[in-house]
């Protein structure tokens, strides 16, 4: 019961006006960032991590507000997978399946209804989850060694690119290339300068801020540059809402399936929200059988993924909130916020900055219940938003984006670097370099080198001792695993995924 | 040949790989010796994961992707030329008239009418500017509209 009486410390945190106002500005924004296509979560939290910075928030309140909008954004995929047929967000492509054609059949406003019900008992399965898993974890991750931590940090890399993961090597570039970006600066435990070619800016390293902002904002700018898109697309009209208390109840069940594998796969290293909601979506339809008619806007087909891709958004905070390892871009992102605040991420966060990770736990649950109200009866708010084409919506968010990374130091050749990682990155997601691992790399790559260091000091040098104990080879092993997995099982899941979509009747 | 552009990207890398690991070799010894790792030891072991991943990719490339040619090419540069230029002149113009520019110039690109483009590019730039130095009282440059 001591769980408890943390997550009432969390929620006097959380219930502060002053948070509860960030909270609610977090879950509008972020539900607005999942539902406009060109900002995805990842991104949208990203642009927001300057702003929290520069607006000096004490810690917890920069985090219930960052927490609260990648809840947010799970929320706002689904409004434009039902309204346009395109996801708002990865995860929530499955939802397209049944949401639009429920919209074609003038069922529109009953599909967002229902999915925002179902996104919230996913939510709260979810969260319900990490609350009883996080701190079992935490006081495991306590007998760590640095052995074990470096070992964990291989594992996260290996995993990153998940099952579905198309060429494991190009995850291992850009793990590689975003650890070495991390080594520019002052070494911190000799003090030697490291590829800083004698540029002042560069003595402190590279801000991680900005190249991820660069990464992620400046790239999709380009990328829609290129496809042209900046008209946007048709959409169904909202119709009037038909929906039936009894219709609710009859998913119930359905709601509880799909918040519970979502959960679990969002835990799991190498699954996360958007192989989440494609279990929750075959399985749904396996069990229903011919009960169902899905493809042609069953609604529980609208349930399943996304209380799927919901729960799984709670459990990615899992590995994050005890470990210090995210599995997802978006948590990446969250770790990131972590480190410049200052907090050092992993079990010891919850003894030491108990109020911080309760707090957070406590938001999700309040913002949920903000979410669901909002999704409801105020989303016609955000459908008319939806309407905004990218053409006007990208050069301010790149504006945005701008004006963020400018405030923090006041200099341009911030911005000119910012530019750089853009162009970069846009080229190495034409390449298919995924560009979370580089993310990844460059947060995680200072503490790999020290616990390296820590091993090697403890062992007088002697490198077998980084799998010497079973729990390092486990590591090692599932790391090795997370590498030849997908090139064994990768093919087969990804063209059964590939199949479900295209036996829908309005893909094209 | 296919995968021409895993391949060259692969020969960079490899490049990139060569030298980061050489550099790494150049630092002296750190005062004191050093106890297992020294600053070269995590950069080197950096560099040889670089190189085989270089190579693996040179031998083994995917499929080459749709590269922009012509005016899709020419749209992407001109993008980031107004990005640079608009780093550029933030100071000296100040916010809102650079800004004004660049927004403008960015949706007008992408295909909305100029009026209206420039329109929401003075529009956004009023609204953030008066929400940053008055509402959250972080200053962005002023320049050539003076302090106010």
């Amino acid at each position: 019961m001591e769980t408890l009486g943390f997550l009432m410390d969390g929620f006097a945190v959380a219930l502060t006006p002053y948070n509860l106002m960030f909270a609610l500005f977090g879950a509008f924004v972020g539900t607005l960032i999942g539902c406009l296509p060109g900002l995805g979560p990842a991104n949208g939290v990203a642009i927001l991590i300057p702003l929290a910075f520069t607006l000096g928030l004490p810690p917890e309140t920069a985090m219930i507000l960052l927490t609260s909008v990648y809840a947010g954004a799970m929320y706002g995929g689904r409004i434009s997978s039902i309204l346009l047929n395109i996801p708002g967000d990865e995860p929530a492509m499955m939802t397209c399946l049944d949401g639009y054609p429920m919209a074609q059949k003038g069922r529109a406003a009953d599909a967002l209804a229902i999915s925002a019900i179902a996104s919230f008992a996913g939510s709260l399965i979810g969260t319900i989850g990490l609350i009883m898993l996080a701190p079992v974890l935490a006081r495991f991750a306590l007998t760590f060694g640095p052995a074990e931590y470096f070992a964990l940090f291989l594992l996260a890399f290996a995993t990153l690119g998940g099952i579905t993961g198309k060429n494991p090597m190009k995850t291992v570039i850009a793990a590689a290339m975003g650890i070495m970006i991390s080594t520019v600066g002052i070494d911190i435990s000799t003090g030697t300068q490291r590829y800083t070619g004698g540029v002042l800016e560069l003595y402190e390293g590279i801000d991680f801020i900005l190249a991820i902002v660069g990464l992620f904002a400046i790239s999709e700018l380009l990328f829609f540059v290129e496809a042209r898109m900046g008209k946007g697309r048709s959409k169904v009209k909202m119709g009037k809402m038909t929906l039936t208390f009894k219709e609710v109840v009859s998913t119930v069940p359905t709601q509880l399936r799909g918040g519970l594998l979502g959960f679990i796969a969002g835990v799991l290293p190498g699954a996360g929200a958007s192989l989440g909601s494609f279990i929750s979506y075959t399985l749904e339809k396996s069990v229903l059988g011919k009960k169902g008619r899905f493809g042609e806007g069953d609604i529980r087909g609208v349930v399943a993924p996304e209380a799927g891709n919901n729960g799984a958004a709670s459990g990615a905070l899992v590995p994050m909130l005890t470990l210090g390892v995210p599995g997802s871009g978006t948590t990446a992102v969250l770790l990131a916020m972590l480190i410049s605040l200052n907090i050092t991420p992993g079990p010891l966060m919850f003894t030491q900055n108990a109020d911080i990770v309760w707090g957070v736990i406590a938001a999700l649950l309040i913002g949920n219940v903000l979410l669901l109200i909002l999704n409801i009866p105020m989303i016609g708010v955000f459908v008319r938003l939806l309407s905004v084409p990218p053409m006007y919506l990208l050069p301010i968010v790149t504006m945005v984006a701008f004006v963020g990374i400018y405030s923090i130091s006041h200099s341009t050749f911030d911005l000119y670097f910012m530019i750089l990682f853009g162009v970069g990155g846009y080229l190495l997601r034409k390449l298919e370099i995924p560009l979370v691992p580089i993310i990844l790399g460059l947060l995680l790559g200072p503490e790999m080198e020290k616990n390296l260091g820590h091993a090697l000091i403890l062992s007088d040098g002697d490198w077998t001792t980084l799998w010497s104990s079973p729990l390092s080879i486990g590591l090692w092993l599932v790391a090795g695993l997370g590498l030849v997995l997908p090139t064994l099982v990768g093919p087969i899941l990804r063209r059964r995924m590939r199949n479900a979509i295209k036996e829908g009747p309005v893909s094209d | 040949m296919t995968g021409l552009g895993d391949r060259i990207l692969g020969l960079c890398l490899l490049v990139l790989a060569v030298a980061y690991g050489w550099v790494a070799q150049q630092w002296p010894e750190p005062f004191g010796g050093t106890e297992g790792v020294g600053p070269e030891t995590f950069p080197t072991m950096l560099a040889v994961v670089l190189a085989v991943g270089s190579l693996y990719l040179m031998v083994k490339p995917d499929a080459d992707t749709q590269w922009p040619v012509g005016k899709t090419a020419l749209e992407l540069v001109v993008s980031i030329i107004v990005l640079v230029i608009y780093a550029l002149l933030l100071e000296p113009l100040g916010f809102v008239i650079s800004t004004t520019l660049a927004v403008g110039a960015l949706s007008w690109r992408m295909g909305a009418p100029a009026k209206s483009a420039f329109a929401v590019g003075l529009v956004s730039a009023i609204a953030v500017f008066g929400l940053f130095n008055y509402g959250l009282s972080l200053s962005l440059p002023t320049g050539l509209l003076g302090d106010f």
